[in-house]
Order: structure tokens, then sequence, then C-alpha cells
């Protein structure tokens, strides 16, 4: 690695998550890649982290980044990446996008002052990993009745229909989405429904249906529960994603110690 | 069930980015008052995040459609002023922001 600058930059600890104190830091490209990602042991838990140039990451400079797509997507891929590496070999909770801290001492101070609260969310997800599943379904046509409708009571009757049916498909829906979360859930230790995402975002031409996350600690039975509930829906083109770390089994905000 | 069964349950790779989205952004823990940086900027952002990636059907009922010319969010690396999009935001006032619950 070259030489940083005699006139070193202002740095800080950016943190991408928690591990057991035992754990090896992962070998994953940093998000400021000049650096490696360190664990910063303290006490029973250690906080995987990279030093960042405060150039980049300071609050300030921040703001005009988030507005760059690409340096977002670079960053929040990297920031996964070391998580999900970290991941093979112990629990991890995640921590959300740019946690940075200014030194490390105050990064330590946070590893000490939770120790109690980190040590307990990764016992919660120990041996488990985040499994995604979303549904999505092909559009049925509309049709298009009313436009060809030849009087002013037909349009009017054929509007209605139209509406029925589109209502009846979004029940319809809503109570498989709700059959299959149970399903899934039973096959889990925990679960959750997250947002919809639209077609932009899925990248599929065709309707979500169901996007929930699952807290999972055996994958195959897991993935035979999934296969089964495809089946018994005639099919339903189900995707997993995944193993995730847990961003969604892990709190939001610690209680201090 | 037959292995073959569930390897069509193997998750692709690399994932989706709406999917790395909507966690490493949305999801986490948050270390608020120990950190230095602010993280209104993040969470402003992240409203903008779960309006894309949230049904567009949803959304297009509650009015809200300006994804479709903001260069971050229709995918092209625009470099657009935050300020402007802070404004944009404010102004869609009654979105359903953490903030508000």
């Amino acid at each position: 690695m070259a030489a940083l600058p005699l006139h070193e930059e202002a740095a800080g600890w950016y943190l991408y998550g928690v591990v057991p104190s035992g754990a090896e830091a992962p070998r994953a490209a940093a998000v400021d890649p000049r650096h490696e990602v360190v664990a910063v042991r303290e006490g029973p838990v250690a906080g995987l982290a990279s030093r960042v140039s405060l150039d980049e990451f300071d609050e300030a400079a921040l703001a005009e980044r988030l507005a760059d797509a690409q340096w977002l997507e670079e960053k929040i891929r990297s920031h996964e990446q070391v998580l999900e590496s970290a991941l093979a070999t112990s629990a991890v909770v995640p921590c959300r996008f740019c946690t940075v801290y200014r030194d490390e001492s105050a990064l330590r101070r946070f590893l000490s002052d939770r120790a109690g609260a980190l040590s307990g969310a990764l016992a919660r997800v120990e041996g488990r990993v985040e499994l995604g599943v979303k549904a999505f379904a092909v559009p049925e046509s509309s049709g298009d009745e009313a436009s060809q409708a030849e009087s002013g009571r037909a349009y009017l009757e054929a509007r209605r229909r139209e509406r029925q049916a589109r209502e009846e498909l979004a029940q319809s829906r809503a109570q498989l989405a709700g059959e299959l979360h149970q399903r899934l859930r039973d096959a889990a230790e925990d679960g959750v429904l997250l947002d919809l995402q639209s077609r932009e975002a899925s990248g599929r031409d065709a309707d979500m249906i169901f996007n929930g996350a699952y807290l999972v600690a055996e994958g195959e039975r897991f993935r035979a529960v999934l296969a089964a509930a495809s089946r018994d829906h005639g099919g339903l083109d189900l995707e997993l994603t995944g193993p995730w770390p847990p961003y969604n089994f892990v709190p939001v905000e610690l209680a201090s110690a | 069930m037959s292995s073959r069964d569930l390897d069509a349950y193997r998750p692709q790779h690399p994932a989706q980015l709406a999917d790395v989205l909507e966690r490493v952004l949305d999801k986490g823990i948050v270390i608020a008052g120990d950190i230095q940086i602010n993280l209104l900027d993040i969470e402003l952002l992240t409203v903008k995040i779960r309006l894309l990636i949230a049904s567009a059907d949803k959304a297009r009922e509650m009015g809200i459609d300006w994804w479709q010319n903001d260069p971050f969010l229709s995918g092209q690396n625009g470099h657009g002023e935050l300020e402007e999009r802070l404004r944009k935001l404010e102004e869609k006032a009654g979105l359903p922001t953490t903030k508000e619950e």
C-alpha cells in the first residue's frame, strides 16, 4: 500500500457492524479501498470498522456524495460485502449505512457502553441468517371493455365490472400474501413484511405481490416450505434472496447498558 | 422434495440493488447520540428510496411522480443539487415519512 501523504487528511472510523470478539475481520474491500477492515475488540464484542477520510465522509461532504448515485451504489455494495463476508464465519449485527465515528476512542466507548445490548442482539441471530422472499404475479389483462362500449349504459356497466375485478384481484393477492407470510414464518424464527417494490426497483416485468424477510436457522427446511408453497399456489413465482446479514432482525436502537 | 426443486430457490448474485438498498439504508442499528455526523441527510434519502421501492401504483395514487424526473431515482448518474431535492421533499408534505409517526 502506498504511504499516505505527509499531510495526513482527517480520518474517521466507518463502522459496518458488530461481531463477537473472537471473530476475525473479513477480507473484503472497505468503503475507502485504501484502508483495511479491522476488528476493533472491546470486551465480548468487536466492531468491524475501517478508516475513512472525513473529506469524503464528513457531514458536509456526505450531503453531496449522497446525491451521486454511482458513489452511493459503490459504497452501499461495499458495506454489504463486508458484512456478507463476516456472516460466513460469525454472527453479525449490521449497522446502518454511514455510521461514522470521528476517532477510535468514540468507537470503543460505544462498544463498551453497549456491550450488553450488542451481545444480546448477537445471541439472537447466532446461527441464523436473513432470507428474503418475493412473489410476483403477471398482471391479468384488465381488458378495455369500457372504451369499446357502444352505449353510455354499457360503458358504465363495463367500468363497474372492471373496478370490481380490480378489487377482487387486490383482495385475493392480499389473502395470498397473508397465507404465505404465515407459512414462511412458521418455518422460521421470525419474519417481517417489507414494502412491495415497484417494477423499476425489482427489475421484473410483473407485479410484486409479496415481499418478506425471515430469520432462518434451517435453510433447507425453509426452502422446502417455499417450494411447497409455490406448488400449492399453482406454481406461484417466488424468488429467494440472501443469505443476508440480519438487517431486519436487530434492534433499531440499542438501550444503554 | 427433490434437490432439483430446492435448487430452484438458490439466491442469485449479485443481489438486486433495490434489495440491498432497502436493507442497508433503512435497517440495521442506528447509533443516535454517539455518532458525530448528522443522519438527517440519510433519513431524507431513505424517504426517497422507500418511495422508489414502494409500489409505483401506490405512489402515483398519492400524486407522487417526481422520481421520473429525478436523475438519481431514474438511474442516471446526475449531479443534482441536494438542496433542490430537499425542497421537493418538503413540498411534498404528507409523505409517509418515519418522522410523522
